[in-house]
């Protein structure tokens, strides 16, 4: 079973309709792929266990134990630096792309539902922001079980609209997210690079860790399309553009490099963690890029 | 600019295909709601002024290219450029007289040798690649090959092989038939080169009409052709012809003497002493005798002969005259008869003696059968009954007489009809027991008639001799009463007729002609031409019922000559002139067979013979040539055809030099002494040039440029 956890991919997921049974399927896919127990994971380090005192909750208890020597301990976990992260995620209508796969904004959802359920099964402390030209929701970071079920139904709830606006959503938000800690961005990133880049600096200078998921669709990287096209806008009404795609197919391409180089320069220059996933990627590969980074940082 | 196949002009339709493709296309255009406009936006900025300048480009190309292609196929020629001289191709008919007045002068030496060596020189002279055809002026103006040609070696071994000795030459059809076949050929240099003798018969004077047709054939052609005249032979004029053969056309049999009369004509301007004349028969000279004629003179000569079997014979007329040979004879097909077989149909039989309806009759056309004489009759009689009267009765027969028949059954009648039609005769007499209805109605209104005349009323009275009429005897025109004309042979007004039926005269009828006449103004025999054959309808009987003709005289001659005017009829005809089909008729049981037929030249043609209903038929087309055709039927028996043609072309004088400039020049052609003076004529009148092959080649470069730039597009991509 975990076997083939493993190798679900965002398609094959897109079965399962619940986020939380999506997150835990993919969290623990991810672990079981990797051979460690989730229970010697980087955020939940056994220390010691220590002899029951009143006051201590009856779950804590080492029912093991009990069996063995007839008293009662508890069991003592190694706490780990406290991290406090916020997923921040674009649902404006460029998200809204579907090509032959599931869309970017059902892809981006489940990526953060994944990455929260896995920061809450941490002990971190996760805030969530959905935005478009501004924020839409905000969520503080909080750690336990109903606040992972209130992310989820927010993220179930989001729908994609609007148009996106990095820089202007950032500078509005970084008052908000005032404590230093970890920034995950999951969004396409279209608009004004020198905008975006110029917002995730100010978040950059108020110390905080910035992971940015860009999420393309693989059409918008190859652009395959052949025949003539009408190209509607996704976020504006009644844009659209009338063309042969094959003609214009090198110059998008060029564009898309020049822009994805744009970004990623942008980044490095503020050591900001840029990674570009296609919809077509298992989740558990931001997961691991995820806690690469976390691992890094612990 | 002209084109040279106009039609294929239309292809250039083909150009709106790429347009169409692009429509479609942009109409077949599929919806994406797309995020990332900002990219796509910015290449639409930067790209689509060059784009729509390179699709332009692609398409102007596309177009282009199927434009060409069909303007190239169309093959278009440019007026007002001149021609490469001498490397530019051509096409070319030679129109060669082969009418037998070429032969004027020996077949070695003489007018025809001197145009083949010219066309030959023509064909020789000619660009490689060049097509050419040699067409022949006389009879159905043929086409060596049977068809234009490239190959002009192969061409001139045929026209090496080609005679003269053909019919009259007939200018302006065989001119029009060289335009038709040029117009159809490859090149835009287009030349028609006329070798003749140009004889004024052939080529008249001042024929303003003939004129205007050439002119208009000349100038109506898309690409009008050059016309030039090359004019071959001597003006030699003298010819003696003989000019016709007269005999009589009524039947002949064995033993019965045939009288020949034969026009010598001289055309020239030398007196013949004595010059000889021939009397072959069947291919052996039989009788010489030689007569003097002066300059432009004519002469009769007789022959008489008496064939002593039956069955196809030719006699011949030869003058031994000049070299023409082709009209110094005149022959003629000549059938002998062992046996005229004529079928008596007797619609009122009676065992008495002299009491039946055809009793009178058979022994007027056997009269030494009947008396038992040791002399033959020619007629052979054979007497049905009218059930009696079938198909199988009829076939074989010459004469059918009806005699006081009532009326006939469908399949009689329609036996009678083709038996007429095919050439048979038909002796109608009335009689007390003849259906008038029957009469009026069907057999007078059959396809056109095959009874002449409808029956009206009974005129005169049996018993009252004062009533009674008389045949008019006045000289006689018609042939089978021409006899009657010598009183030695009978007073045709010698006979009493009581009772007549009278006939319905038509008088804007002119298909009916009135042969006898009664003194009451009725008439008496009445002829009428059905298909092949002939119908003649007396208005009183056979018999001596009405009338006392049977016990006069001239009623044994009377009915002979009828009977054998109306088996007289050759058919199909054995003397026809040239272009005209030869053919024989068989029993149905040899279709499916074949007849062998040489032709004058000796050559041997295998003939099927093909079913046509209740007879079978060979037939043969190709009679360009004058002369003597043998066909050997399926029981051995030959047939001889003989083909002639008029001898117009017997008179050879013909238009000198100086005219057929005149003529050429009034015309718009060219006139050239010989092949050589053509040549340098043709080099300083071309003008035009073909150039589907530049276009051609633009296209195929169009073509690569096309590939090209859709590569380098598709590159980009």
């Amino acid at each position: 079973m975990s076997h083939l956890k493993e190798f679900m991919t965002p398609l094959e997921l897109q079965k399962v309709s619940n986020l939380q049974v999506v997150a835990r399927l993919v969290v623990e896919g991810f672990f079981s792929g990797l051979h460690k127990s989730p229970h010697k994971g980087f955020s939940i380090e056994f220390a010691q266990h220590r002899q029951y005192v009143q006051g201590d909750e009856i779950r804590r208890l080492d029912w093991k134990v009990f069996g063995k020597t007839d008293r009662y301990y508890v069991r003592e976990f190694e706490e780990e630096t406290n991290l406090r992260a916020t997923i921040l995620l674009d649902v404006s209508g460029s998200m809204s792309y579907q090509g032959d796969g599931v869309s970017k904004h059902h892809y981006a959802t489940r990526l953060a539902a994944s990455l929260a359920y896995l920061m809450l099964q941490q002990r971190d402390s996760v805030g969530l922001v959905t935005f478009d030209t501004k924020a839409r929701a905000f969520l503080p970071q909080r750690s336990g079980v109903p606040h992972l079920r209130q992310m989820l139904n927010e993220l179930e709830g989001a729908a994609p609209g609007g148009e996106t606006e990095l820089g202007g959503v950032f500078q509005t938000l970084a008052p908000r997210i005032h404590r230093r800690g970890l920034l995950i961005i999951i969004s396409d990133c279209f608009g004004e690079v020198k905008d975006t880049i110029n917002a995730l600096a100010q978040f950059r200078h108020s110390k905080h860790e910035i992971l940015v998921f860009q999420i393309l669709d693989k059409d918008e990287v190859e652009f395959p399309f052949k025949q003539w096209t009408r190209f509607e806008s996704a976020e504006e009404e009644d844009q659209f553009r009338m063309i042969d795609p094959a003609h214009f197919r090198a110059v998008y391409l060029d564009n898309l490099k020049k822009f994805q180089k744009e970004l990623t320069d942008g980044c490095n220059r503020h050591r900001i963690d840029f990674t570009t996933m296609t919809t077509d990627r298992p989740y558990a590969d931001a997961l691991a890029h995820y806690l690469t980074r976390r691992l890094r940082r612990g | 600019m002209t084109f040279l196949n106009f039609i294929l002009l239309g292809g250039v339709a083909a150009a709106s295909i790429p347009v169409i493709i692009h429509l479609i296309n942009r109409n077949r255009f599929r919806i994406v709601r797309w995020g990332a406009m900002h990219l796509l936006d910015k290449a639409l900025r930067e790209n689509t002024r060059k784009l729509q300048l390179e699709q332009l480009l692609l398409l102007l190309i596309r177009c282009l290219i199927p434009t060409l292609l069909a303007l190239a196929l169309a093959r278009p020629v440019l007026k007002g450029v001149e021609a490469l001289i001498g490397s530019a191709k051509s096409s070319q008919v030679i129109l060669l007289d082969n009418s037998y007045s070429m032969e004027a002068g020996g077949r070695a030496n003489g007018a025809f040798a001197q145009a083949r060596n010219e066309a030959e020189a023509l064909l020789d002279n000619i660009a490689r690649g060049s097509d050419v055809a040699v067409m022949t002026m006389s009879g159905e103006g043929g086409l060596l090959l049977n068809q234009t040609t490239f190959d002009h070696d192969k061409l001139i071994r045929e026209l090496r092989e080609t005679d003269a000795g053909y019919g009259k030459a007939e200018a302006v059809s065989s001119l029009e038939n060289a335009v038709a076949t040029i117009s159809q050929m490859q090149h835009p240099h287009r030349e028609v080169v006329v070798i003749s003798d140009f004889q004024k018969i052939s080529w008249p004077e001042n024929e303003a009409a003939d004129r205007q047709r050439i002119m208009g054939l000349l100038q109506e052609a898309p690409l009008p052709p050059r016309l030039t005249f090359l004019p071959v032979g001597a003006s030699d004029t003298e010819n003696v012809a003989v000019d016709s053969l007269d005999f009589a056309r009524l039947i002949l049999g064995v033993g019965q003497p045939l009288n020949i009369r034969a026009n010598i004509r001289n055309f020239g301007n030398r007196t013949y002493g004595a010059l000889q004349i021939y009397f072959r028969v069947d291919g052996k000279e039989r009788l010489r005798t030689q007569i003097a004629l002066g300059p432009n003179e004519e002469s009769q000569v007789l022959f008489t002969h008496s064939f002593k079997t039956g069955g196809s014979h030719t006699i011949e007329v030869f003058a031994d005259a000049d070299s023409l040979t082709a009209d110094n004879a005149y022959m003629a097909s000549i059938p002998v008869w062992d046996k005229v077989p004529v079928l008596l149909v007797n619609g009122d039989p009676n065992p008495q003696t002299l009491k039946g309806e055809t009793d009178f009759l058979e022994i007027a056309l056997r009269p030494y059968g009947e008396a038992k004489s040791d002399l033959r009759d020619l007629v052979e009689t054979a007497t049905v009954s009218l059930p009696e009267f079938t198909a199988q009765a009829i076939e074989g027969q010459r004469v059918v007489v009806l005699a006081n028949v009532r009326q006939l059954n469908p399949s009689q009648l329609r036996s009678l009809q083709q038996f007429v039609r095919e050439g048979g005769g038909l002796l109608i007499f009335p009689g007390d027991r003849i259906d008038v209805q029957w009469h009026n109605q069907v057999m007078a209104t059959l396809d056109g008639g095959l009874l002449p005349l409808p029956w009206l009323d009974l005129a005169g009275s049996i018993n009252d001799d004062a009533a009674a009429t008389r045949i008019v005897n006045s000289h006689h025109t018609h042939a089978a009463l021409d006899m009657f004309n010598d009183p030695r042979n009978g007073d045709l007004g010698d006979g009493e007729i009581n009772l007549w039926r009278k006939l319905r005269l038509r008088p804007v009828d002119t298909s009916v002609s009135v042969v006898a006449k009664l003194e009451s103004g009725d008439p008496f025999l009445v002829e009428k031409r059905y298909g092949a054959g002939l119908v003649i309808q007396c208005a009183t009987p056979v018999d001596g019922d009405w009338s006392n003709l049977p016990a006069r005289p001239f009623y044994l001659p009377l009915m002979q000559q009828l009977v054998t005017y109306l088996a007289s009829t050759v058919y199909p005809p054995r003397n026809v002139d040239v272009g005209k089909p030869l053919a024989a008729i068989f029993a149905k049981e040899h279709a499916g067979k074949s007849v062998t037929l040489r032709d004058p030249s000796g050559a041997e043609h295998k003939i099927d013979i093909v079913d046509r209903g209740e007879r079978a038929l060979a037939e043969f087309t190709d009679t360009a040539r004058t002369g003597l055709y043998i066909m050997n039927a399926p029981d051995d028996e030959p047939i001889h055809f003989v083909v002639n043609t008029t001898r117009e072309e017997s008179d050879l004088r013909r238009w000198d030099a100086s005219d057929v400039e005149a003529m050429a020049e009034d015309l718009g052609a060219s006139f050239a002494r010989s092949a050589e003076a053509y040549s340098e004529i043709d080099q300083h009148r071309r003008f035009g040039r073909e150039i589907w092959r530049p276009i051609f080649w633009a296209v195929l470069a169009l073509a690569f440029l096309e590939l090209w730039l859709q590569q380098r597009i598709a590159n980009r991509k």
